[in-house]
């Protein structure tokens, strides 16, 4: 099956004509444009045929996925998300930042080869690249813990730790991998800090609960003041039918009250806690889910430095005949 | 499959609706029941529906036709009758086999309906019940892992990749507004933001929330040096988990382990070298024992004549003198334990 992808092609997010990244069943479509390897002009909704992202930026970029609130996703995001750039092609590091708690290593199944962290390159007790975990799937993704849970980075200490980390990546043999996702802790006290360091750019990862985004509104104002200027958000766990009955906010009113550009809608859906369970991010499922897709297209867009121009909204459901129930 | 289901239905659906006209009535049934008895009017008028038969339109119409009307005769005669209602199962059930006489391509075509959809409902609920029963995903693959020590569960398999873009779930719409994924029938609205609201939020925002970054950490009680800004101090509570660590790592020392690519890591370095050192020193100790203890010997012999006017004098040196013949343990295992042990009496010693 041939796959379609309706886009647009900007690399520059600046005013773009409104266009959406869905999927489409290729038999009821055709392209209207053949697929052009080099971009001279920005190209406006042209169906592309199996194109990968071009990277946007300078490599490496260093991207935090935030939140302020916990439990709202930015360890599945980081996950996800850093295993579908993996997967498309790009060399990720992904730095587990939080000192104290640490889930990443767990969520993606790398617990049991977790044996350095970046405590003990600082002591001196192993090298850098002895601490970074290759994961088995994808040879591209490489996870870097900042501690075991019983070890301590001292508060004045994390931030330019951080930061030599970054050089060191960049300065390494194998050459600078082109992103390092950083898995922030929650809040905004000292592993915030330190995590913020060296990025260039943020993830904002927030529910459409009005909890989340009082606290991603205050990540959002520090960010700013530390000089991140290029945030995006992420909503996750959305539920569409509470949308549409109107007991949860919407997509539109989300972003209405943060202002920030749209990376990403993650659905609600209950795979999240098997992946977790298997230690297998649920973008390699197969076949993949709901969950799963928006991630992907989520890591894409962060690939292009893109945005959502639209959002899905759930509608009536589909009328079906009487005899839909021997079937799909 | 599913769709040649519906499609079949679909037509059957319009032939029914063609053919009943006053007196018929349309009912819809449970996935069961593939041959269905509705009572319909008080004159006990049964209509028989065979729903799985999917011949020709035309040759279906006549014989359930002939049917209806027969069995609408033979009612209406003995429905005053004692027996009626005997007689009245009885003359319902013939209209099957009158079908089943009349028409023979239409009983074997029906039997076979009849066998695909049986088949069609034991495989979907074995399916169901085999993904049931393994379903990725579970507790099972935490024992699998090693984080739960209980072998009750089995093991599940796990998943492999597929091209994400190339999914059947997610159809668009040919006027591109609607989306339809799972079931659900989503429609696109156009995201609304725009360059001056993400400005008057940046606005709102640096209005709202100073913050500078801290580059000063002080704990509790201790003064603020000068020509410092107070807002880049961050006070560290006496409670806090990370003030208890000092901070005794040497920056130049950590950065220099960081950008470290080849060679032993530093720490390691220097223990190892710690140790041989260390080996060294007790090597060369037990050379100087082997000399000593040829010396005390002699000493020995020269006790008798010494002992009574030195006596009091060893028992006042007998513990400075003690360590030096203490710490000649008799060749130990382990260099460390000696280590250990001379350093616990010098410590002894000090005070």
């Amino acid at each position: 099956m041939l796959s379609l992808q309706l886009f647009c092609a900007n690399p520059k997010p600046t005013f773009r004509s409104p266009s959406f990244e869905p999927l489409f069943n290729p038999k009821s479509l055709k392209p209207s444009k053949l697929y052009q390897k080099s971009k001279p002009s920005p190209i406006y909704s042209v169906l592309q045929w199996n194109r990968t992202p071009e990277l946007a930026g300078e490599t490496p970029r260093v991207v935090v996925i935030t939140s302020g609130k916990g439990g709202v996703g930015k360890t599945t995001t980081t996950a996800n998300v850093g295993l579908s750039l993996a997967r498309l092609g790009f060399s990720v590091v992904a730095i587990d930042a939080d000192v104290g708690l640490r889930n990443l290593d767990l969520l993606l199944g790398l617990e049991n080869r977790v044996n350095y962290t970046v405590v003990e390159v600082l002591n001196g007790d192993c090298r850098l690249d002895q601490a970074l975990v290759r994961d088995k799937r994808w040879s591209n993704f490489e996870l870097l813990c900042i501690s075991k849970p019983r070890s301590k980075l001292p508060i004045g200490f994390g931030g330019k730790a951080l930061v030599w980390l970054v050089d060191a990546l960049k300065a390494r043999e194998e050459g600078s991998p082109d992103f390092i996702l950083i898995d922030c802790p929650a809040g905004i006290d000292a592993g915030f800090i330190t995590a913020i360091t060296p990025a260039n750019e943020a993830v904002l990862v927030t529910t459409p609960d009005i909890t989340s985004l009082r606290d991603a509104d205050r990540v959002t104002g520090l960010l700013e003041c530390d000089g991140i200027r290029d945030i995006k958000m992420i909503v996750n766990r959305v539920r569409t039918d509470m949308i549409k009955g109107e007991d949860m906010m919407s997509v539109l009113d989300v972003q209405e009250m943060l202002g920030l550009a749209l990376l990403g809608v993650i659905p609600e859906d209950s795979e999240v806690i098997r992946s977790t369970n298997r230690g297998y991010p649920l973008v390699l499922n197969k076949p993949p889910t709901l969950a799963g897709l928006a991630f992907e297209q989520a890591a894409w867009r962060l690939v292009e430095q893109d945005s959502m121009k639209a959002v899905m909204v759930e509608e009536e459901p589909k009328k079906r005949g009487f005899f839909s129930f021997f079937g799909g | 499959m599913a769709s040649i289901w519906s499609l079949q239905f679909h037509s059957l659906h319009f032939r029914h609706r063609v053919s009943s006209n006053a007196k018929e009535l349309l009912l819809h049934h449970s996935l069961s029941q593939r041959l269905n008895w509705i009572p319909l009017t008080p004159n006990r008028r049964f209509l028989l529906r065979a729903i799985n038969d999917s011949v020709s339109p035309d040759k279906d119409q006549r014989p359930q036709n002939d049917v209806v009307d027969s069995a609408k005769h033979t009612l209406v005669l003995d429905s005053k009758h004692p027996l009626a209602t005997f007689q009245e199962s009885i003359t319902s059930f013939p209209p099957v086999v009158f079908l089943m006489t009349r028409c023979s391509r239409n009983n074997f075509t029906m039997g076979l309906c009849i066998a695909i959809a049986i088949m069609v409902v034991a495989v979907r609920a074995y399916v169901a019940r085999k993904s049931r029963q393994s379903r990725p995903g579970s507790v099972a693959d935490l024992v699998r892992r090693g984080q739960l020590r209980s072998d009750r569960r089995g093991i599940s398999r796990p998943l492999k990749y597929e091209d994400p873009f190339n999914n059947p779930l997610v159809k668009v719409g040919k006027s591109n507004s609607t989306v339809e994924m799972c079931g659900k029938l989503y429609r696109l609205a156009p995201v609304t933001l725009t360059e001056e609201q993400q400005a008057i939020h940046q606005k709102r925002r640096s209005r709202a929330y100073q913050w500078k970054r801290p580059t000063i950490f002080l704990k509790e009680g201790d003064s603020i040096p000068p020509d410092v800004d107070p807002d880049t101090i961050r006070w560290i509570p006496a409670n806090h988990p990370f003030a208890t660590t000092a901070s005794d790592i040497d920056e130049d020392l950590a950065q220099n382990n960081v950008y470290q690519k080849h060679g032993v890591p530093f720490r390691i370095q220097a223990e190892h070298e710690a140790l041989q050192r260390k080996l060294e020193a007790l090597q060369n100790e037990e050379k100087l024992n082997n000399l000593f203890i040829d010396s005390r010997n002699a000493k020995d012999f020269q006790r008798p004549f010494k002992l009574n006017a030195r006596s009091d004098e060893l028992d006042e040196e007998g513990p400075i003198n003690n360590p030096t013949i203490d710490n000649k343990p008799p060749k130990p295992e382990r260099a460390s334990s000696s280590i250990e042990s001379n350093l616990s009496s010098e410590e002894m010693q000090k005070p």
